[in-house]
C-alpha cells in the first residue's frame, strides 16, 4: 500500500524570524507551520483548510520549496524535496506545480498567453518546439479555450479564462502534484464551479494529485478525498473526508463546520452554531498547552498545561466532548 | 457539460505596449513635445551639415544682434556666429544627457534590481552605498571628478552619471520589491526559472514603466547639469555646447543678452519638452490610469 | 405602508461607450423591521442600488435616470444633499465590505463613534464617549472600557467589521444596508457578526439589506430576497419559497452551482451545475432582450426577442423570465 503514497511530509517546521520591539533583543520566531505531517495518495486530493493565519498556505510553499522550512522531510515518490541541492530542485520543480489564487496576479501581465503556458517547457525539459507547440495545443483545449486564443494577452481574458491558463501552465511539465493555493476564492461563484468542474474533469482525466488549499469547506468538501484541518500552524485534525464532515471531533473543526451558513434547510435546523468568541493567541507568543483553549468551549485545566498531540485523526484532550 | 468556454469574441491581441501607446497618442501636450524633441534631434543630427559655419570661427564683428547683419542669431563677443553655436551645440547637450542618463540607468538599474532581489545583507550594502551617494552635494561632487581627472566628454558623461543613479536605484529597488512578491513571479519560480532569468526576463521588464518615466526625467535634468557645468568653465573647450555659449557669454549679460537667451531658451525648451513627455509616458504606463 | 418603496428605479453611469443602466426598472419595498437581501455575481448592481438608497452615487459618473425612492413618506431622489446628509446618519446606515480601510487609521474607535454620535444627536463629549463605550459592548467587544481607546491597527478584521457595526448602529437607524458585510472575514468570524447582526435587530427592531453573493448566507439571515442580474431584478420572494422553488433560471444557478455541505455527505459527488460564461459588460446593459438569456440553458428564441415582464407567483413571489411557469 505504501508505494500509492506519493507525496509524505514528515515533522514540517517553518518559521519566521520577526522582530519585536527596538534593540537587540533575541530574535522571536513565528511557527508558521508546527510539526505537521501529512501524505497525499497519488491520484486523490488531500485538502488542508484553516483560517486566515492557520498556515495552511505556508504549508502549501514550503512543500513547493517556495518558502524555506526549517526542519522536516518532504518526500515525493521517496525524494526528499527540502535536501535537493540547486540543480536538481530546478528539475523537480517540473514534479511539483502550483495554481495560484488571484488569476489577476498570478499571470505576466506581459506575456502571451501561449507563452506564459509554454514558460515552464523553457525552463524545464526538454522538448523541441514543435513538440511544445502541440503541448500548448494541447493544454489549451483540455482547460477549454481555444488555441487561437494563445496570442492574446492576460488582461484581454475574463478572471475564470486567466485561472484556466494558470491551470494549462501548471499542467505543462506533467507534474506529479500540483497544489491548488485557494484556486477559485477570488472568482465570482458562478465561475467557481467552472473551474472546480474542470479541476476534477482533469484529475479522472490525466490521473492527478491534488493538495488542495482552501477556508471554503463546501468546496473542500466537493473537491477533496481526506482533509486536513489547520489552526495556528498545527494540524488538529485529519482525517477522510466523510469522517471529518459527518462525524468531526475537534472542537475547532466543529465549530468551523457549524459556521458555515447552508442552504439546506435540513442542515440549519440540526446544527447548532457553536461560536468560539475571541481571537486566536498572539502566533510569536503562544501559551503553553492546547494553542485553541483560550476560545474553546470544551477546554479544562489540562487543555491550558499540556499540548495535545495529534493521535487517531485528532489534536483533543477531550474529542467529540459535549459542546 | 461543455467545457469550452462560450466567449465567443476574440478581440485582437493587444500588448500593454501598444495599450500604453494609444494613450499616450490621445496626449496632446506631450504628443507636441514628442515633435518638437523630434525636430531638435534631427537638427542635432543633420544640423552641421545644413549649417557647416564653424562655431569657434570668428565670422563677423562682436555683438551684432540677431537678424541684423545676415546673422540669423547675431554675434558673440568674439564674432562667433550664434546659430552655428546652437546648431553644433545641440549635439554635445543631447549626446551628454543621453549618454550620462544611459549610465547612471545602468548604475541604478544594477543596484536597485540586485538589492531588491537578494535582499539580505547585499541590499544593505548597497542601499547604504546608495544614501552615500545621495547625500554628496551633487555638484560640487561632479566638479571634483572633472577637476580631477580633466574635462573630457566621456569624463564629464560619467561625472553627471555618477551623481544622478540613486533615484534609479530606489525606483527600481522598490519595483523589484513589490513584483518580486506577485505570484506569476512566484509561478516562474516553481516552474524552475534561474535567478538571472527571474531578474531580468521576468521581473525587470514589469518593474520598466517608472524606470522609463525617471530615465525620460533624466536626460533632462542631464542636459541642465552639463549646462552648470560648463557655465562654470568645467568642460572641454573645444567643443561647442549650450552650456558653454551661455558661460563664455555671461560678462555680457547685460549689454548683449540674446547671447545668453537664446541658448538658454534652447536648453529651456528642450527639458521642458523632455519632461513633458515623461509626463505623458508616466500616464500612460500607469495601468491604474488606463480604464480596462 | 413600507418604510421604504422603490419604484421603477433606473440608475445610469457613464462609460466611455455611452450610458449604460446599470440598475433598469428596480421596483421593491422594504417593511420595518424586515430584512431583505440582494443576491448576485459582481457586475450585476447590487453595491449601485446600495449607493443609490443612500444617495451616495459617485458624482459626475452615476446618476438616477428615473423612478422614485420613497423612505418614510419622503422622496429622496429629489431631496436636497442637506436632508440627504441628515438621513444617512440617522435613518439609513450602511457598512461596507473592506473593515480594513473604512476606519480612520489616525484616530482611536472611541473617538470615531463618538463623532458621529456629537454629529447626528448633539450630545456632548463625555455623553457621546460614554456611549461609544457602550455601543462598543453591544456589539461584544471584550472589555469595551479599554478598547475605547484602540486605533484601528491594533484590532482584528472581525473587531473593525464590528466597530463599523457599533458606527452604523450608533443613532439607531431605521434601515442598516450591509454590503458583503463578512466577505473579508474568516467564517467564524462571519458567524459571529450574523449572530450579531440578528441580534441587533431583535433589540432595535431596525431593518436590514444584506447584500452578498453567498446564498447560504441569504438563508440564514433573510426572509426576502432579490436576485439581481445585470441590473434588473431576476426574481424577487421569501427565501424559503425561492431557494426551495427558484423560478429564474439564474436563480437556480447560483444555488446549485456552489457545493454546499449537506445534513449528510455521501461519497458520492455529483457534477457542479455550472452558469457558464461571465455577466454581460456595461454596454449590453439595457437591450430589450433578457440579458441572461447568453447563458442559459433553458433559452428559446422568445428570450433574446424581447425583455420578459415580471411573473407573479402568488402575492409576494415574482420572476422575470419567460419560461417562469415551466420551471
Amino acid at each position: 500500500m505504501s508505494s500509492d503514497i506519493l507525496l509524505n511530509v514528515e515533522d514540517l517546521v517553518v518559521r519566521f524570524a520577526v522582530k519585536r520591539g527596538r534593540g537587540f533583543g533575541k530574535n522571536a520566531y513565528l511557527h508558521a507551520v508546527d510539526d505537521v505531517n501529512f501524505t497525499v495518495k497519488r491520484g486523490e486530493t488531500l485538502a488542508i483548510v484553516g483560517e486566515s493565519g492557520s498556515g495552511k498556505t505556508t504549508a502549501a510553499l514550503a512543500v513547493a520549496r517556495l518558502v524555506n522550512s526549517y526542519k522536516g522531510k518532504v518526500e515525493l515518490n521517496g525524494t526528499d524535496l527540502l535536501t535537493l541541492g540547486d540543480e536538481d530542485l530546478r528539475q523537480a520543480r517540473a514534479k511539483v506545480q502550483f495554481i495560484f489564487q488571484d488569476p489577476y496576479s498570478s499571470l505576466n501581465p506581459r506575456l502571451r498567453a501561449g507563452d506564459i503556458v509554454r514558460e515552464p517547457m523553457e525552463s524545464l525539459g526538454s522538448m523541441t518546439e514543435v513538440e511544445k507547440a502541440e503541448r500548448i495545443d494541447f493544454l489549451f483545449e483540455a482547460v477549454g479555450l481555444r488555441p487561437e486564443q494563445q496570442r492574446l494577452f492576460p488582461h484581454q481574458f475574463s478572471g475564470g479564462q486567466r485561472q484556466r491558463i494558470g491551470i494549462a501552465r501548471a499542467l505543462a511539465t506533467q507534474p506529479d502534484v500540483i497544489i491548488c493555493d485557494e484556486p477559485v476564492s477570488a472568482l465570482d461563484v458562478a465561475v467557481q464551479a467552472q473551474i472546480l468542474n474542470l479541476l476534477r474533469k482533469l484529475q479522472k482525466d490525466f490521473g492527478l494529485t491534488y493538495l488542495f488549499i482552501s477556508h471554503d469547506l463546501g468546496v473542500v468538501q466537493h473537491m477533496c478525498d481526506s482533509i486536513a484541518v489547520m489552526y495556528m500552524g498545527k494540524i488538529v485534525e485529519y482525517g477522510p473526508r466523510l469522517d471529518i464532515f459527518n462525524a468531526p471531533q475537534h472542537p475547532y473543526t466543529r465549530a468551523l463546520l457549524s459556521a458555515v451558513p447552508s442552504v439546506d434547510k435540513a442542515r440549519r435546523a440540526q446544527t447548532k452554531r457553536i461560536l468560539i468568541p475571541g481571537d486566536p493567541p498572539d502566533p510569536v507568543n503562544l501559551p503553553d498547552g492546547c494553542r485553541f483553549a483560550n476560545r474553546c468551549p470544551a477546554a479544562q485545566d489540562i487543555c491550558r498545561r499540556d499540548e495535545p498531540e495529534l493521535s487517531n485523526g485528532v489534536a483533543c484532550h477531550f474529542p467529540g466532548a459535549e459542546l | 457539460m461543455s467545457l469550452i468556454d462560450p466567449e465567443n469574441t476574440l478581440p485582437p491581441a493587444r500588448s500593454p505596449l501598444s495599450e500604453a501607446w494609444e494613450m499616450f497618442r490621445g496626449n496632446t501636450a506631450a504628443m507636441l513635445a514628442l515633435i518638437v524633441l523630434a525636430l531638435i534631434m534631427l537638427c542635432a543630427i543633420f544640423g552641421p551639415w545644413v549649417y557647416p559655419t564653424d562655431p569657434f570661427d570668428m565670422v563677423w564683428a562682436p555683438f551684432s544682434p540677431p537678424g541684423v547683419d545676415g546673422f540669423l542669431l547675431g554675434t558673440d563677443y568674439l564674432g562667433r556666429d550664434l546659430l552655428a553655436a546652437l546648431i553644433h551645440g545641440s549635439r554635445v547637450s543631447i549626446v551628454i544627457g543621453l549618454a550620462a542618463a544611459s549610465v547612471s540607468i545602468l548604475i541604478g538599474v544594477t543596484v536597485g534590481a540586485l538589492a531588491g532581489f537578494y535582499r539580505g545583507w547585499v541590499e544593505e550594502l548597497l542601499m547604504r552605498i546608495t544614501e552615500f551617494f545621495q547625500v554628496l552635494p551633487t555638484l560640487l561632487f561632479s566638479m571634483v571628478i572633472v577637476a580631477l581627472f580633466g574635462a573630457s566628454l566621456p569624463m564629464i558623461t560619467f561625472a553627471i552619471g555618477v551623481v544622478s543613479w540613486t533615484a534609479v536605484a530606489r525606483i527600481t529597488r522598490s519595483e523589484f520589491l513589490r513584483i518580486r512578491e506577485l505570484e506569476y513571479v512566484m509561478a516562474s519560480r516553481a516552474s524552475g526559472a534561474t535567478n538571472s532569468k527571474l531578474m531580468f526576463r521576468v521581473i525587470l521588464p514589469n518593474a520598466l514603466p517608472p524606470i522609463i518615466v525617471q530615465a525620460a526625467l533624466m536626460v533632462g535634468s542631464a542636459i541642465l547639469f552639463e549646462a552648470g557645468l560648463s557655465f562654470l568653465g568645467l568642460t572641454d573647450p573645444n567643443v561647442v555646447s549650450w552650456g558653454q555659449v551661455i558661460g563664455s557669454n555671461r560678462q555680457y549679460i547685460l549689454d548683449a543678452s540674446y547671447t545668453v537667451t537664446i541658448p538658454g531658451l534652447a536648453i529651456f525648451v528642450t527639458v521642458l519638452c523632455i519632461s513633458l513627455v515623461g509626463d505623458g509616458l508616466n500616464d500612460a504606463l500607469n495601468p491604474k490610469l488606463r480604464s480596462r | 405602508m413600507a418604510l421604504l418603496s422603490v419604484k421603477n428605479l433606473r440608475v445610469e453611469i457613464k462609460t466611455r461607450a455611452g450610458v449604460a443602466p446599470v440598475i433598469d426598472d428596480l421596483s421593491f419595498d422594504l417593511e420595518a423591521g424586515e430584512s431583505l437581501s440582494f443576491v448576485g455575481e459582481s457586475g450585476c448592481g447590487k453595491s449601485m442600488t446600495a449607493l443609490a438608497l443612500m444617495g451616495l452615487l459617485p458624482e459626475g459618473v452615476g446618476s438616477i435616470a428615473a423612478g422614485s425612492i420613497t423612505f418614510d413618506g419622503e422622496e429622496l431622489t429629489t431631496a436636497s444633499e442637506a436632508r440627504l446628509r441628515e438621513i444617512r446618519g440617522n435613518d439609513i446606515s450602511m457598512i461596507f465590505q473592506e473593515p480594513m480601510t473604512s476606519l480612520n487609521p489616525l484616530f482611536n474607535i472611541g473617538e470615531q463613534i463618538a463623532e458621529v454620535l456629537r454629529a447626528h444627536q448633539n450630545l456632548s463629549r463625555k455623553a457621546a464617549w460614554s456611549q461609544a463605550i457602550e455601543l462598543l459592548d453591544a456589539v461584544r467587544i471584550p472589555n469595551a472600557k479599554a478598547r475605547v481607546n484602540d486605533y484601528p491597527f491594533q484590532m482584528s478584521g472581525g473587531q473593525r467589521q464590528r466597530v463599523m457595526i457599533a458606527i452604523a448602529l450608533a443613532c439607531q437607524p431605521k434601515i442598516l444596508i450591509a454590503d458583503e458585510p463578512t466577505t473579508a472575514l474568516d467564517v467564524t468570524v462571519q458567524a459571529q457578526i450574523f449572530d450579531l447582526l440578528q441580534d441587533m435587530q431583535r433589540q432595535t427592531g431596525s431593518s436590514i439589506i444584506l447584500i452578498t453573493h453567498d446564498m447560504g448566507a441569504v438563508a440564514e439571515m433573510a426572509e426576502r430576497m432579490i436576485v439581481m442580474y445585470a441590473g434588473r431584478k431576476a426574481e424577487l420572494g421569501p427565501v424559503e419559497d425561492v431557494i426551495a422553488h427558484p423560478r429564474h433560471p439564474y436563480t437556480a444557478g447560483l444555488i446549485s452551482c456552489v457545493p454546499h455541505i449537506l445534513s449528510t455527505l455521501t461519497e458520492e459527488r455529483e457534477e457542479l451545475v455550472e452558469v457558464p460564461g461571465i455577466v454581460p459588460a456595461l454596454q449590453d446593459f439595457g437591450k430589450d432582450t433578457c440579458l441572461f438569456a447568453s447563458r442559459c440553458l433553458q433559452a428559446q428564441a422568445q428570450c433574446l426577442r424581447a425583455r420578459p415582464p415580471e411573473i407573479e407567483f402568488g402575492p409576494e413571489h415574482q420572476s422575470a423570465c419567460w419560461r417562469a411557469e415551466e420551471l
